[in-house]
């Protein structure tokens, strides 16, 4: 006869096989979420003061350095960013910030380095490496330059840093141009070949402060074309802080763009670089994957304006703060009252 | 249960996630899909065998009458954790997740206070109660934040993560203090293999250290690494002593390794809690305990309480 143990145990391993085989979890994910707002009307793509930040509830990520991948720098300057996510069923919006004492968003110079936030999503079910991902698990990477960003205002030459340098002439500039000519002024695109390319470091324009990439593990990191680049971006310091907004459509036709979609839990990472502490490329601050989910919308009155919420004094963030750490701490002399009434 | 968690544990998130700093050979690669699918059975196996466990647990505390809290907790967990396969843990709901985390740690904890043990088991059970209730109180933060809109961010996520850290490193010692003493000779040269194991990975490579310590158990290594030896090689000696004596304590330190702190998985979270139960004297429990042997052969009516029937 068949023991009673030894019939359960059967048991466990039947249903063990099964649900492995068949690829049923049973066990659900509870580490850090980062929830998408629902917002109606327009996204704030371009303000991070915008009162409409604050209908996101912030999340503190915690970085550390990137250090299996060489060269690696073993301290990294930036230690946590705060990031907030809004949508309105169309596009996300995220705002990362993070503290910077310096603004390096010049590149110019061989021994100069920017500034410079990416996020990750993976372009699997489950999660990859969080670094750049693995070999079958590509992850899409949205990579914000302050250099970049600055380019949009004014693209960046020889001339911003020496703004007093000289040459003769540039040969192959159109003869209206001024002596130091710019990459626009190259009226021969065979002798501009990276531009021809369509390589983005070489484009004459910025369109988007944000770089559109896809990778499968180190050393594969790979720009998307130019007309897959679709992830908008704005970035500003101010007072010590990068304040950094990425946003793209919730849908995209590309493989190699991630998908949103309200309901479903997706995982994203992230990396900063300090330029001033010559972080580039691999030497970096990188995080553990998150959960984002994108908050389904209320149902509100078609047409209605987004508006930020009024909010009572008790869900103001420093007060609730308080309020839990009080009630904790409540918690904690109720537990050393009964431990202190224990008999010997 | 244990056997289940530790292979998940081993393999299938220290082992197989070790692979990336493998040389990709066709060999290689077919040994590593072997480790990863026996991983994922042991990982199924172990989250069945949890919430069982759970559930059990919750059975038991209500036909014992020792009251309804606890068992509604425990049974909220399981539900919840089922639920959150099928609809994304948001809301008010993750809320209800961690808080009833957090209040089956607390009551478990505090019925090790009430329960007649020694005062070093005490001692040991409440900071191991403590560092899961930081664990949990970890991601609860957050989410309370995201339930009631508030904008945020929410304050000391950094240093409750450490706290508990530190927690964790504390209970190591806390547990040796009452269950590695007195120990065999042979128990203190076997606990000392993986604590110099992992000092000579940490002097050889500290980054892969570092990051096979942070996706295996969750801890950053923030302190000084000679710290971790210690709390290595005294929780492994608490592991043999206990087994030498065949306490259940040994196991339940495995457990509390396996599910690491701040836990990515429901599951894992949940064999803290099973590891805080073996630690409880309580009725009819699911996991068998033999007789406790007494301390240097010589028995004390204070060994003789705890014993179970």
């Amino acid at each position: 006869m068949i023991k009673r143990t030894h019939f359960l145990l059967g048991l466990v391993l039947l249903c063990t096989a099964a649900l492995t085989f068949y690829k049923i979890p049973v066990a659900s994910s509870q580490g850090l979420t980062l929830i998408a707002a629902p917002v109606e009307g327009d996204l704030p793509f371009g303000d991070p003061d915008s009162d409409l930040w604050g209908s996101a509830s912030a999340v503190e990520v915690p970085l550390s350095a990137q250090n299996i991948s060489k060269p690696v720098l073993l301290e990294t300057k930036v230690k946590s960013l705060t990031v907030r996510a809004l949508h309105n069923g169309s596009q996300i919006a995220i705002l990362v910030q993070w503290t910077d004492s310096t603004q390096d968003d010049h590149v110019v110079r061989a021994q100069d380095f920017r500034d410079a936030v990416a996020l990750q999503f993976p372009l699997v079910e489950g999660q990859p490496y969080f670094c750049m991902g693995q070999a079958g698990g590509d992850v899409n990477i949205w990579h914000w330059k302050a250099d970049w960003q600055a380019d949009i205002a004014s693209r960046q030459d020889m001339e911003t840093a020496y703004p007093n340098m000289y040459v003769d002439g540039y040969p192959y500039a159109e003869v209206d141009a001024e002596a130091v000519a710019s990459v626009g002024d190259y009226s021969d695109p065979n002798y501009l070949p990276a531009l021809q390319a369509g390589n983005l470091f070489a484009s004459a324009a910025r369109l988007s402060p944000v770089e559109d990439l896809i990778a499968g593990g180190f050393g594969t990191l790979t720009s998307q074309a130019a007309e897959g680049q679709n992830v908008q971006g704005y970035g500003a310091w101010k007072d010590g802080k990068w304040r950094v907004i990425f946003s793209r459509d919730l849908a995209s036709a590309s493989a190699e763009d991630v998908t949103f979609a309200a309901g479903k839990t997706h995982a994203v990472a992230f990396a900063v670089w300090d330029g001033a502490n010559n972080e580039r490329n691999g030497q970096k601050s990188t995080s553990q994957w998150l959960s984002l989910q994108l908050q389904q919308a209320r149902s509100q009155a078609p047409g209605a304006e987004a508006a930020p919420v009024e909010r009572p004094w008790y869900k103001d963030p420093q007060t609730m703060a308080i309020i839990l750490y009080g009630a904790l701490a409540v918690l904690v002399v109720i537990a050393g009252f009964i431990y202190l009434r224990l008999p010997q | 249960m244990v056997w289940a968690a530790l292979v998940d544990w081993l393999v299938g998130r220290a082992l197989t996630r070790s692979a990336i700093f493998m040389p990709k050979s066709p060999p290689v690669i077919l040994v590593y899909q072997g480790l990863g699918g026996l991983g994922q059975l042991a990982a199924t196996a172990s989250g069945l065998l949890v919430l069982g466990a759970l559930g059990w647990l919750a059975w038991v505390h209500l036909r014992t009458g020792r009251g309804l809290i606890l068992p509604f907790a425990l049974a909220s967990l399981v539900f919840l954790s089922l639920a959150f396969l099928f609809i994304p843990p948001a809301g008010a709901l993750a809320v209800a997740y961690h808080l009833n985390l957090v209040l089956a740690v607390g009551l478990l904890g505090m019925q090790v206070l009430l329960a007649p043990v020694e005062t070093e088991k005490k001692v040991a059970a409440a900071v191991v109660a403590l560092a899961l209730a930081t664990s949990a109180l970890h991601p609860l933060v957050p989410a309370v934040y995201a339930a009631l809109g508030l904008s945020g961010p929410p304050g000391y996520s950094s240093t409750i993560f450490n706290l508990g850290e530190l927690l964790v490193v504390l209970a190591a010692f806390a547990l040796w203090w009452a269950y590695g003493r007195p120990a065999s000779r042979r128990a203190w040269l076997l606990s000392a293999v993986p604590a110099l194991a992992f000092t000579a990975l940490h002097l050889a490579n500290p980054a892969i250290a570092g990051v096979i310590s942070i996706w295996s158990v969750g801890l950053s290594l923030y302190l000084p690494w000679p710290v971790y030896t210690l709390g290595l090689w005294l929780a492994a000696l608490a592991v043999f002593s206990s087994l030498e004596r065949r306490e259940p304590a040994g196991w339940a330190i495995l457990l509390l390794a396996a599910g690491g702190y701040t836990p990515q998985l429901s599951s894992h979270a949940f064999l803290g809690i099973a590891a805080l139960a073996l630690l409880l004297p309580l009725p009819g429990e699911p996991f068998q305990r033999t007789q406790l042997l007494p301390k240097r052969g010589v028995w004390s009516s204070e060994d003789q309480e705890i014993h179970l029937e």
